[in-house]
């Protein structure tokens, strides 16, 4: 507890944090006006257009989770980190609870710009709103998915811990060597987190078996797999710069 | 049991050994100095002290227990180890309210620690960003300060401090180790070791070359005669049949060294030389450590440091 409180001060009290998360819901708050806004209302019908601006917002959950275990790497703040906690996975158990913690906290944020700003829209122009439950399925997909994207952020900046390269091994991994499999034959893709976090939405048209709390079990396994072997490597790297 | 121990340490780095075979140890209620040219090796014995970085073979112990075993490590150990270790969009503050979270350590420390290196008020809200080389100094200072521990373990703090803020470090050192504590303080600056430390350890290539009090060092420091004569070729001949070192000096005079007045004078009055000098020549700590380092220093040691 008292290291994940250390983290959580570590996290709001740079810039970038705040940085990341207002501009991504913003820009949310852009997307998802314009498009309930300006579409032709016939077309206003799946969940998926209410669910429009969660993209960026997935990237940077992606990224400020690569943000929570790189930047002491960079900066050299992991030796005072380790310095305070010499057993380390302590500290990386806490960095995890963070970096799911933000996510959720992101997903909430994203649920209330969303839901305030193109529930109301999508009404206006339907003369309609959603089921409850699709709405209820739709948001705890988000949220959900937003923080296992901040776990498996991080698990790949454990593992990788240069910063630049960690974010791009981040992107290029979820979002296009993952989804590679999906070509296969069978269903050998759904357990690749792109797909899987497909499921885990739900929203889209899919042709997996997998349903969302599926999706999510597949991707929350990912993420534990590779904070797992983040996790072992700092344990016994040396921290020298 | 001593505080801090390095038993026969070896860190390498690929082909470089950086530490090789390193052993001493370091007392309480003293400052002790560690001594060495850049990239010798002292960092990396202190990152092995402080549990960073994993020995390749030997130990670095902490009150005899390797360092992850440290409970309480934030007051067993206060470490300042580069001045640039900082999130550079961090303020000063918040850095070392990150660390006092992580060890329950009240925010009124926080406060008295910003006090002590002189960095409350504006410096303390202002980003790391914007400090100079010397706050950044203080600020590793306060971050080894936080919580009041029993040992300390300082790398070249005294970089880019003004003469006043050395001063100031000076103070600090002898204060803590007169309360009991434990200091190990790096530097390859002799006259700024020379001033604080009571013990010396000088490495060098990643060997110990010496350890001991800042006062047998000096005392070790091998003693000359300075001689001068009427035929000083004949009598430099005769000093070194006896066995002792003998050197030229500038000005018609020797420097002599392994025999006492009393057999120079006694051999010189046999040869019928009359001696117009016999001086002793104290060398002082300086010149031994010199001695110490050996000719045409050169660093090595590799990427150590």
């Amino acid at each position: 507890m008292k290291l994940a409180k250390s983290e959580w001060v570590k996290l709001w009290t740079t810039r970038t944090t705040w940085t990341m998360l207002g501009i991504g819901l913003l820009l949310e708050a852009l997307f998802a006006g314009l498009f309930t806004g300006l579409v032709s209302a016939g077309e206003l019908d799946t969940m998926e257009e209410i669910a429009t601006g969660t993209g960026l917002l997935m990237v940077l959950m992606l990224v400020l989770g690569v943000l929570v275990i790189t930047t002491e790497f960079r900066h050299g703040t992991a030796s005072s980190t380790f310095l305070a906690s010499p057993k380390r996975y302590p500290v990386l158990l806490a960095k995890l609870g963070i970096a799911l913690l933000v996510g959720t906290l992101a997903g909430l944020a994203f649920f209330v710009v969303n839901g305030g700003l193109a529930m109301p829209l999508f009404e206006g122009r339907t003369g309609r709103l959603p089921s409850a439950g699709d709405l209820a399925a739709v948001y705890s997909g988000v949220i959900v998915s937003f923080a296992l994207l901040c776990a498996f952020g991080f698990g790949i900046g454990a593992i990788v811990r240069n910063q630049v390269g960690a974010i791009i091994a981040a992107i290029a991994f979820f979002f296009i060597v993952s989804s590679l499999p999906e070509l296969l034959p069978g269903s050998i893709g759904e357990y690749f987190p792109a797909q899987a976090l497909g499921a885990l939405h739900g929203w889209e048209e899919g042709d997996g078996t997998l349903n969302q709390v599926g999706g999510g079990l597949v991707l929350a396994a990912w993420a534990a797999a590779l904070t797992a072997i983040g996790t072992a490597l700092i344990c016994r790297r040396d921290v020298s710069d | 049991m001593p505080q801090l121990e390095v038993r026969n340490l070896v860190k390498r780095y690929g082909k470089t050994v950086a530490v090789d075979d390193l052993s001493f140890t370091v007392e309480p209620g003293r400052v002790t100095g560690f001594l060495g040219p850049n990239g010798s090796g002292k960092t990396t014995t202190m990152r092995a002290l402080l549990g960073l970085l994993r020995p390749s073979a030997g130990d670095a112990l902490v009150d005899g227990q390797p360092p992850v075993a440290m409970g309480d490590p934030l007051r067993t150990i206060g470490a300042a180890l580069e001045a640039t270790a900082f999130h550079p969009g961090r303020n000063g503050r918040n850095h070392l309210r990150s660390l006092a979270a992580a060890a329950d350590i009240p925010r009124s420390r926080v406060e008295e620690v910003l006090e002590m290196v002189e960095l409350s008020g504006a410096p303390a809200k202002r980003r790391v960003k914007g400090y100079s080389l010397g706050m950044r100094q203080r600020l590793a200072l306060a971050a080894a300060l936080l919580g009041e521990p029993r040992i300390l373990i300082l790398d070249e703090p005294a970089n880019g401090l003004d003469p006043q803020g050395m001063r100031w470090l000076r103070d600090l050192l002898r204060e803590q180790a007169a309360g009991g504590r434990t200091v190990l303080v790096s530097s390859h600056l002799l006259s700024e070791v020379s001033q604080t430390a009571d013990d010396l350890v000088v490495i060098r290539d990643g060997k110990l070359v010496s350890q001991g009090s800042l006062a047998e060092l000096t005392a070790s420091a091998r003693s000359m005669l300075r001689v001068r004569a009427t035929n000083l070729d004949e009598l430099a001949a005769a000093l070194r049949e006896a066995g002792a070192g003998v050197e030229s000096e500038d000005g018609g005079a020797l420097l002599v060294g392994g025999l006492d007045g009393e057999r120079i004078g006694d051999l010189a009055l046999g040869r019928g030389i009359a001696i117009h000098e016999l001086a002793p020549q104290q060398a002082s700590l300086e010149d031994r450590f010199f001695e110490l380092m050996g000719d045409g220093e050169s660093g090595g040691g590799g990427e150590g440091e």
